[in-house]
């Protein structure tokens, strides 16, 4: 998907300096020819305007995460990294977003005045209810993701696909595409699609161009990629 | 960081079930609905829309009583190679959303990239491949039971037995964890195998020498179902029984006894 | 400056070429395709860390070990537990469905009352301190009355400590008339009591015997604990046993014995004391065991100076080959090779009792059979019949009587047997029919309405008992017609104990313990029979001082607890049971009972004339379950449509008898017995003896959920029951029938 947008993006830009090209020729012309060539202009404006201003709105909804949470303050307090709290079970498979009992072992009692740690403190350390965290990297259900096999095998840094979300001072809002239910996140921030840095998208295409990239032998005999049962369930 | 599959040998899971020792009692296919998420209606006596990855085929010699006998075929997904990986499904599949995997011998079925068209299921001669059409439906609470290790099913798409390919996954996890490179036989084990209470059921990599099934299979008394087409499966069934083989295919009289190659 | 049609195409142009430029059609293109794919109504399962707990299974008497796969605090799946003594790993299809009981849709979820008429299912939601001050209240009502007698309990069990603190329950209060749901077992123990002198439970060393001669039960179909079962079977493979399969329809364990022989079905009797017969013709029984532990082989002196024909004697005089031929269907010459072919054997085994052991069945053929085992000296060694001492609760302290329930205590019992009678359930309900009153019914873990033969009987003893409590977790056909329902916690939710009821061949006792919290509002019963005997106070109470059901088990299990809980069960060290102390008759020898060997009592009767041509026989497939717990979804979706296809049970039948008449496959029949009738489809099956017709047990609830309701005919509602002479228990093996186009 990525590859036909990125084309997308480069004729849209192609376009408009046609556009604008054609519209100096045609400022000459008298009657009815400039009109028709103005209203044309001005659906390509509302079109444009929609698409790339409006659109991304509509499309997303915006959540709060049900209390603020500081990385960058916590990544300070622990030795492991991130693997202090976002650790391996010993089965090898991942934990993901830590649960209460976790944080409980420091959070017993409030601490400092923040008032999200009071809040985190009283609503749920207290009462004993999971934060119901929003989690911007979630992959579908069909999807399989070894943390284990890219982290430990692969050696893959956190950042390659999480980026400097370790060193953030507060949680970004979540955006929820209201067609999928899933997070900005997968699609990326750039609503055409463009990314600059290995985390910015989590698309199916992302995954494969690194697979492509580094693998040597393909399991698929459609494809002649890699195997679908590699990433899917 | 060119690794992995790169130099260990390809697999091909494959499993050997003794049809002498099979009870048909049933084990393997609840165990396999129960691993699976398998959904199920009120009704599932019409055997053609009830999904069964795993089903028990029962059959007889064809005799009056009391000469008569009747044998249990467990049949899962008999993951074809055909030539090359190109199983009877995965020929005719114009969405890819049925894929053979040269490094595990088994063939995917991706649930979210099909889109019912069954051409599939037409080419399956085995009748594994089922077809979701109804809408699954828990009754309220029961959805609590379902595994997140493999993913549910929508109406209007194709499913069958993966050989529990969650669970290579899960096992595969698990070994890059610990740093090992290959997995045990036992750490990979299809639901049904594992469940089966007379163990009719061996599975393992028909590649490795030290995995049972690779010497299971050849077994004298080994054979396949209906081997003529070519569909070169990876399921293997033993009998004892000379009618039991020669219910495995259409043989015609000039055929039997087989040749042994 | 004109502003035209043209204009407005312009705009339309400029809006399409605008949107192509735009990401809309891309990223539209790509969500639909993606909310395609999750319609909201498709469950995306809660992913977590998964672990195991362990845990028995009590879904059958089988007690298998089993490993419950939690990811958080879901249970997503039930597999067996690896190094069990009973299972080691393997788990059959009921117990794998298990999940489906828990989450399901037929449990009850909260104390109910019963609202409309007996069984319309309209229940009103009362609090637990609602229904428990309800029951007590009545309860108190009947004592104060001095009807305490009139109360009577039914346990599903027969053994384990909630069927005791149950018992006991009903004896502090006054009544003697506990009922469990019968069993095979209840036959075996008399067995044991007649001939060994001694309490005992029978265990088959199944492993080990190198010649098993079966007598109709249902080895590989869910008798005994059934996954171990299963796993002998491979074992019989590997090391050659003969398996010798006598019945008349060809089923799972005909078809993987060496020989399946159909005989008339009840007439087995007749034929082991044939075999007996030649064995000893031709002298090739075991003479060290007859000669120094038996009595009543050779004619002896009776008390009272008669002297009385030995076991000898009467199986020479009355079961010749040639006899047996004639009643048996069998060629003489066949039982003459039997009969050697079981006397030569190394470690011959015979095995009594027909299907899974659901039905208690002839105490005198079940003597005819252990005789036979006598004979060759199967008994108390290795591959052969062993009788285990019954655990006793020696720890449960003597109950505190009052005045009103040693009153209670000393009535006439509904059924009165010269032996233990809790398992002549049937009769106490048609002791209720003939007038005894019975003023108030509890029920733990059973389902008389539908297991018990004659089931319409049975409802009519039910509309007599004017009060009606279950403590069933589901609603089954009891519960349903119950007036009170006090739900229990299911097997995984709760703390119990599991003694291994029949077949193996060590004592085992499994421990359940709750790998779930309480799904729903229910409650131990055991918690809830202290409860209530706390509210009926006085004597009842001070027999109960435990602060819970779990203290109880605790007091009762003292010195096995702590094994209990470290291994999840408790074997019994001895591999075999102590040959000293086997025998405890009046000659401290094996006893041949003779008087119950005769003629007259050892064909068993059926029920019928000859209007009815052909005989209808009950029989259980592990596919379906048959007990107090019914098919969950999955093992309903693994029913063959040969047994059940949309809401029609279909009838076994052998084609020349079904051409005989006239039916071809999938006919529908009208099949009528003495009991009732019932419109059912014919199956053509070669391997059913041409005469008899076979339906399968474990359909025709009315009850549970959508899943299994109203699926199929209950066998039961065609069958009577037929009381055995010597027990009383049913033995009701068969009725005549007769079927015509429907």
């Amino acid at each position: 998907m990525s590859k036909s947008d990125d084309k997308a993006q480069t004729v849209s830009e192609k376009a408009v300096e046609v556009s604008s090209s054609t519209r100096q020729s045609s400022s000459s012309d008298e009657g009815s020819g400039g009109i028709v060539v103005l209203f044309f202009f001005i659906g390509l404006a509302i079109s444009l305007i929609f698409g790339w201003m409006i659109f991304p709105k509509l499309l997303y909804s915006q959540k709060k995460q049900p209390i603020n949470f500081s990385h960058s303050l916590h990544n300070k307090l622990v030795s492991n990294g991130c693997e202090s709290c976002h650790f391996f079970r010993d089965d090898g498979s991942y934990s993901g977003v830590p649960k209460l009992a976790q944080c409980v072992g420091c959070h017993e009692e409030v601490q400092g005045d923040s008032p999200d740690e009071i809040e985190f403190v009283e609503k749920y350390v207290q009462k004993g209810i999971e934060v119901p965290w929003l989690v911007y990297a979630r992959q579908p259900d069909c999807v399989f993701f070894s943390h284990a096999a890219h982290v430990k095998t692969a050696k893959l840094d956190c950042k390659t696909c999480h980026g400097y979300i370790g060193e953030s001072e507060s949680l970004k809002t979540y955006y929820q595409n209201r067609i999928t239910g899933y997070s900005r996140d997968i699609w990326g921030e750039n609503i055409a699609g463009i990314k600059k840095n290995t985390w910015d998208r989590m698309k199916m295409d992302d995954c494969a161009e690194c697979h492509q990239k580094l693998k040597t032998s393909f399991g698929s005999v459609q494809t002649q990629k890699e195997g679908c049962f590699v990433c899917h369930k | 960081m060119k690794q992995e599959q790169g130099h260990s040998k390809a697999k091909k899971f494959g499993m050997v079930i003794d049809l002498d020792l099979c009870t048909g009692c049933g084990s393997c296919m609840v165990a396999c609905m129960a691993e699976n998420n398998v959904p199920f209606k009120e009704d599932e006596t019409d055997k053609l829309k009830s999904i069964t990855w795993m089903r028990i085929f029962k059959f007889s010699n064809g005799k009056t009583y009391p000469e008569t006998d009747v044998c249990y075929l467990p049949r899962p997904c008999q993951h074809c190679e055909g030539h090359g990986g190109h199983s009877p499904c995965v020929s005719v599949c114009p969405a890819t959303a049925t894929d053979y995997d040269a490094h595990t011998g088994i063939v995917s079925q991706i649930y979210t990239r099909c889109f019912g068209c069954r051409y599939c299921m037409g080419s399956c001669p085995y009748k594994a491949r089922y077809f979701n059409w109804f809408d699954p439906v828990w009754p309220d609470g029961m959805e609590q039971y379902l595994s997140p290790d493999v993913s549910p099913r929508m109406r209007g798409v194709v499913e069958k037995c993966s050989f529990c390919y969650h669970r290579y996954q899960i096992a595969k996890d698990k070994a890059h964890y610990e740093g090992q490179t290959e997995i045990e036989e036992d750490a990979y084990q299809t639901a049904c195998a594992q469940a089966c209470p007379v163990k009719a059921i061996t599975f393992g990599d028909l590649n490795n020498h030290s995995h049972a099934v690779s010497k299971l299979k050849n077994q004298p008394n080994a054979f396949r179902l209906l081997e003529r087409l070519g569909t070169n499966t990876k399921v293997y069934y033993v009998s004892g029984r000379e009618w039991v083989r020669r219910a495995g295919d259409n043989y015609l009289k000039a055929e039997w006894p087989k040749k042994t190659s | 400056m004109k502003i035209d049609r043209r204009s407005f195409l312009a705009l339309g142009v400029g809006v399409v070429a605008g949107n192509a430029l735009s990401p809309v059609p891309a990223i539209l293109t790509d969500d639909i395709a993606i909310w395609t794919q999750n319609w909201p109504w498709v469950p995306v399962p809660e992913i977590g860390g998964s672990a195991y707990a362990d845990t028995t299974c009590q879904l059958c008497p089988g007690g298998c070990g089993i490993s419950v796969r939690k990811v958080e605090e879901r249970g997503v799946k039930i597999e067996g537990k690896k190094d069990h003594p009973v299972n080691n790993g393997g788990i059959c299809a009921l117990g794998l469905s298990g999940l489906q009981l828990l989450y399901g849709p037929t449990r009850v979820k909260t104390p109910l009352k019963r609202a409309g008429k007996r069984g319309e299912g309209k229940w009103i939601k009362i609090s637990w301190d609602q229904a428990i001050s309800e029951v007590a209240g009545k309860l108190n009502d009947l004592r104060s009355q001095e009807k305490a007698h009139t109360v009577a309990g039914i346990s599903g069990s027969s053994s384990g400590t909630m069927t005791e603190i149950f018992r006991r329950f009903l004896t502090a209060y006054g009544s003697a008339n506990f009922f469990h749901t019968p069993s095979i077992q209840d036959t075996y123990r008399l067995v044991f009591e007649f001939m060994h002198g001694k309490k005992a439970d029978p265990g088959f060393d199944i492993e080990n015997a190198d010649f098993i001669l079966s007598f109709g039960s249902s080895l590989l179909e869910g008798w005994g604990p059934p996954v171990r079962m299963l796993k002998a079977s491979k074992k019989w493979k590997d090391t050659a046993t003969k398996i010798i399969q006598i019945e008349p329809r060809l089923s799972r364990t005909a078809l993987k014995a060496e020989r399946w022989i159909p005989v008339t079905p009840g007439t087995e009797a007749v034929l082991a004391l044939s075999l007996c017969h030649v064995i000893i013709k031709e002298g090739l029984y075991n003479k060290d065991f007859l000669a120094n532990s038996t009595f009543g082989f050779e004619d002896y002196k009776a008390k009272n100076g008669e002297i009385k024909k030995g076991f000898k004697q009467l199986v020479m005089d009355d079961y010749s080959p040639e006899a047996a031929s004639k009643i048996t269907g069998l060629d003489p010459a066949a039982i003459i090779l039997l009969a050697r072919e079981f006397a030569k054997a190394s470690a011959p085994l015979a095995i009594f009792g027909k299907g899974q052991g659901i039905l208690p069945g002839s105490l005198s053929e079940a003597m005819a059979i252990h005789a036979l085992n006598a004979l060759c000296g199967s008994i108390n060694r290795k591959g052969g019949i062993f009788a285990l001492d019954v655990l006793e609760n020696k720890e449960l302290s003597e109950v505190a009587l009052d005045g009103i329930a040693e009153a209670g205590l000393k009535q006439h019992k509904l059924v009165e047997t010269p032996h233990n009678s809790s398992g002549c359930l049937n009769q106490a309900f048609s002791a209720i029919l003939k007038g005894n009153s019975v003023n108030a019914l509890l029920v733990l873990e059973a389902n008389p309405l539908y297991t018990l033969s004659d089931s319409k009987s049975v409802k009519d003893a039910f509309d007599r008992i004017p009060f009606i409590a279950s403590f069933s977790s589901f609603m089954d056909e009891t519960a349903q017609y119950a007036d009170m329902i006090l739900p229990n916690h299911i097997y995984l939710e709760r703390i119990e104990d599991v003694p291994l009821s029949m077949g193996f061949p060590k004592t085992v006792i499994g421990l359940s313990k709750p790998v779930f919290k309480p799904q729903y509002s229910t409650k131990h019963a055991g918690d809830t029979i202290l409860l209530i005997s706390k509210e009926l106070g006085g004597s009842i109470a001070d027999s109960f001082p435990w602060k819970n059901y779990e203290a109880c088990l605790q007091h009762v299990l003292s010195d096995k607890m702590d094994v209990l809980k470290k291994k999840g069960f408790w074997t019994a060290t001895d591999s075999f049971p102590d040959f000293k102390n086997a025998f405890r008759t009046a000659s401290a020898k094996f006893e041949f009972q003779t008087d119950s060997l005769s003629s007259d009592l050892v064909n068993v009767k059926i029920e019928g004339d000859e209007t009815y041509p052909l005989v209808l026989i009950p029989y259980e497939t592990i596919r379906l379950s048959t007990g107090y717990i019914a098919n969950p979804p999955f093992l309903t979706k693994a029913v063959e449509d040969t047994i059940l296809k949309g809401k029609d049970s279909f009838i076994e039948i052998n084609p020349k008898t079904a051409q005989a008449s006239g039916f071809s496959e999938a006919d529908m029949v009208l099949l009528q017995t003495p009991k009732g009738q019932a419109r059912v489809r014919v199956h053509l099956e070669e391997g059913i003896m041409p005469g008899i017709i076979a339906l399968p047990r474990g359909l025709g609830h009315t009850a549970y959920d959508n899943y299994i309701a109203d699926k199929g005919i209950n066998v039961n509602q065609l069958i009577g029951p037929v009381n055995d002479p010597v027990s009383g228990l049913d033995t009701a093996w068969g009725i005549r029938a007769k079927l015509s186009k429907a």
